[in-house]
């Protein structure tokens, strides 16, 4: 077994004092493997991005420590911090958060370049990156005449410059369509695997759970777990299996509903096809937990 | 970085304009207010400088011509004369009076000169004669160009009406002009025919004018010796004392007129990209890295600005004279000096608050939805 990249003990975050303290993270203890893809799921204001920005070492926490290749990285100070952000961490943006009077070359090349490689250097590490990223026709190009996968790309390489340990993501594929998106995500989890980075994905996505190697659900600023959460066919939304509303098994595969209307749709739209003589259910037993 | 705070400077054109355009207007305020004074000085000691005396001599204490009144016994340029090393003394009178030609009426130091003057006549003369003779009188040729008078024309001097027999250049500036008539002419109108303002020697190839000079103040009583150097420096310092404090306060409009826009600038430039430095902090950028962006956009805005300045003042320097004669810029390296000063006073000035602005900037923020 290799030594985990970052170790993460009883983290928590606290903001605010008195009757006004919000405890937006709590005792979160979590390891990331080296080439390890993980993605921290959960709904709008559970804490995820707030546990981002402290793994990401933007944030100190309240309590608890972070461990970078076994260095604690929670109790450096704030003239420490950007070096282990610089050199050890990378950051892709939903927002793409490019330099706009930058071309694509100099976005990733200034990053390089702020680690300390010469100019003629940095262009190089950066020109190479950009190609290997299908951008090599577009070096020259500001960011508004990229589109929103290009743009991402060229995040992407602006956070492997620096050859990082760790790649952190934040919601990565909101801005892009679905197509797009897919392919981002196949990205990271190919450099991932081959350049063993870790990489931690935060995102409402679901389809990202597909290239994920392990998927954390955190509400109210603690992880939960995973397995219990499925996805209603009809509305897409995310449903905790135990709570299910209404859950039907058809054709020998089970469905969770969130609603009895979710399931009523569902079913008047199998037996229409059906009856159109395309599908014959050989079996269904269907249950409802509301009675 | 370096290169970030040029592209982003340049990104905005209407920004850098307005900052550039800010920037060269002030410096041009400070440049050209200095290259007119610059101007004045050397056309107010303009006589003195080619007047072709080694030493001035006047009344003693007195030590100037502007604003000035010197008086003495024209019997003391026998004993100056007498003085080892001098070889001609000039005596002339002076007075500051107004020459009436046409209708214009222009303030005008008014010289007399004696027949076969060997210093102290017009050095340049574009038509006519130097010598002004009996009831002549040779007048600036810009004066005249704009009076509309010519040689041959009568003008008014100290309330007598002379002919115009010469017409000089260099001879006037912005406030007034120097008229030539003979020394005759001046003292009869003075009722005194035994007097002179100033003595103008010349000295042997060789000597010494500072030793002649003090020789002269040891030898002849009542009088005052200085070199034309000396003489002429008095000159330029009365008149820049007497501008000293509308210098200051145009110098202050400037300063602060070129502060204000480039603090303006520089901190609208450093607002509207506050989300991008937000995300170079996140992305591991220290923030000496971020100041040293803003310190070089206002460095090259500022320098923008000398440069635009410099070329208005330049261009101005050289469309003035095609307007009038009476009217030029001199532009002087401590002025060049002054205003790159104050440029890098705006720079240093404007990049205060921007880095104030960054230091409080939280990299957080760029996780945080807009």
């Amino acid at each position: 077994m290799t030594n985990p990249t970052l170790q993460v003990s009883e983290l928590t975050k606290r903001f605010g004092s008195g009757v006004t303290q919000v405890t937006a993270v709590r005792q979160v203890s979590l390891s990331i493997e080296p080439g390890e893809v993980v993605l921290i799921m959960g709904p709008s204001g559970s804490g995820k991005t707030t546990l981002l920005m402290m793994l990401g070492a933007l944030l100190k926490p309240s309590e608890g420590t972070i461990r970078l290749n076994g260095q604690v990285i929670s109790d450096l100070d704030e003239g420490q911090l950007p070096e282990v952000r610089l050199r050890q961490f990378g950051f892709i943006f939903q927002d793409f958060n490019l330099l706009s009077a930058l071309s694509a070359l100099e976005n990733v090349a200034l990053v390089a370049g702020m680690a300390g490689r010469k100019n003629g250097q940095a262009r190089q590490k950066a020109q190479e990156l950009l190609v290997q990223l299908g951008l090599g026709e577009r070096l020259g190009f500001l960011p508004e005449k990229l589109s929103g996968g290009e743009k991402q790309r060229v995040a992407i390489a602006r956070a492997l410059v620096n050859d990082p340990a760790i790649l952190f993501a934040d919601e990565p594929t909101a801005n892009l369509d679905s197509k797009i998106g897919h392919d981002i995500m196949r990205l990271l989890r190919s450099i991932a695997k081959e350049q063993c980075r870790s990489v931690i994905i935060v995102s409402h996505d679901l389809r990202i759970k597909d290239i994920a190697d392990r998927v954390l659900w955190l509400e109210d600023g603690e992880f939960k777990e995973m397995t219990t959460m499925v996805t209603d066919p009809v509305c897409g939304m995310s449903v905790e299996q135990e709570k299910a509303a209404a859950q039907l098994e058809w054709n020998g595969r089970q469905y969770y509903f969130c609603s009895r209307g979710c399931r009523a749709e569902f079913l008047e739209q199998q037996q229409a096809e059906a009856e159109a003589g395309s599908v014959h259910p050989k079996s269904m037993s269907e249950s409802d937990p509301a009675g | 970085m370096t290169r970030l705070a040029i592209r982003n400077l340049f990104q905005s054109r209407a920004r850098l304009a307005i900052s550039v355009g800010g920037v060269a207007l002030a410096l041009m305020l400070i440049l050209a207010l200095d290259a007119v004074l610059g101007w004045i000085e050397r056309r107010v000691t303009a006589y003195i400088d080619a007047s072709g005396a080694d030493i001035w001599v006047s009344q003693e204490g007195v030590r100037n011509m502007h604003m000035a009144s010197s008086s003495f016994s024209s019997s003391l340029a026998t004993g100056v004369a007498r003085v080892v090393g001098v070889e001609s003394v000039t005596p002339i009178l002076y007075l500051t009076n107004v020459v009436e030609a046409g209708e214009e009426r222009t303030v005008a130091y008014v010289i007399g000169l004696p027949d076969g003057a060997l210093a102290g006549t017009p050095w340049i003369i574009r038509a006519g004669r130097a010598n002004p003779g009996r009831d002549g009188a040779v007048i600036d040729q810009g004066i005249a160009e704009e009076s509309g008078i010519g040689l041959g024309d009568t003008v008014e001097i100290l309330g007598e009406e002379f002919e115009v027999v010469g017409l000089s250049e260099g001879t006037a500036s912005l406030t007034n002009s120097i008229a030539f008539i003979s020394s005759r002419d001046f003292a009869s109108l003075l009722a005194n025919p035994r007097v002179a303002s100033y003595l103008l020697v010349r000295l042997e190839p060789g000597v010494s004018p500072e030793q002649t000079a003090r020789r002269i103040e040891a030898q002849v009583r009542g009088v005052t010796a200085q070199t034309r150097q000396e003489f002429a420096a008095q000159e330029r310092k009365v008149v820049r004392d007497m501008s000293t404090d509308l210098m200051a306060i145009m110098n202050l409009v400037g300063f602060l007129i070129g502060l204000a826009v480039m603090s303006l600038t520089v901190y609208t430039a450093t607002l509207g990209r506050r989300a991008e430095y937000g995300v170079l902090k996140a992305l591991g950028a220290r923030n000496r890295d971020l100041y040293l962006t803003v310190g070089v956009q206002a460095l090259v805005s500022v320098a923008l600005g000398l440069v635009v300045g410099l070329s208005f003042t330049l261009a101005l320097a050289q469309i003035m004279p095609r307007f009038s004669s009476n009217m030029g810029l001199e532009l002087r390296l401590q002025a060049l000096g002054k205003a790159g000063a104050a440029a890098l006073l705006f720079a240093g000035a404007a990049a205060l608050l921007p880095i104030r602005q960054i230091h409080a900037l939280d990299p957080a923020q760029v996780f945080r939805r807009r």
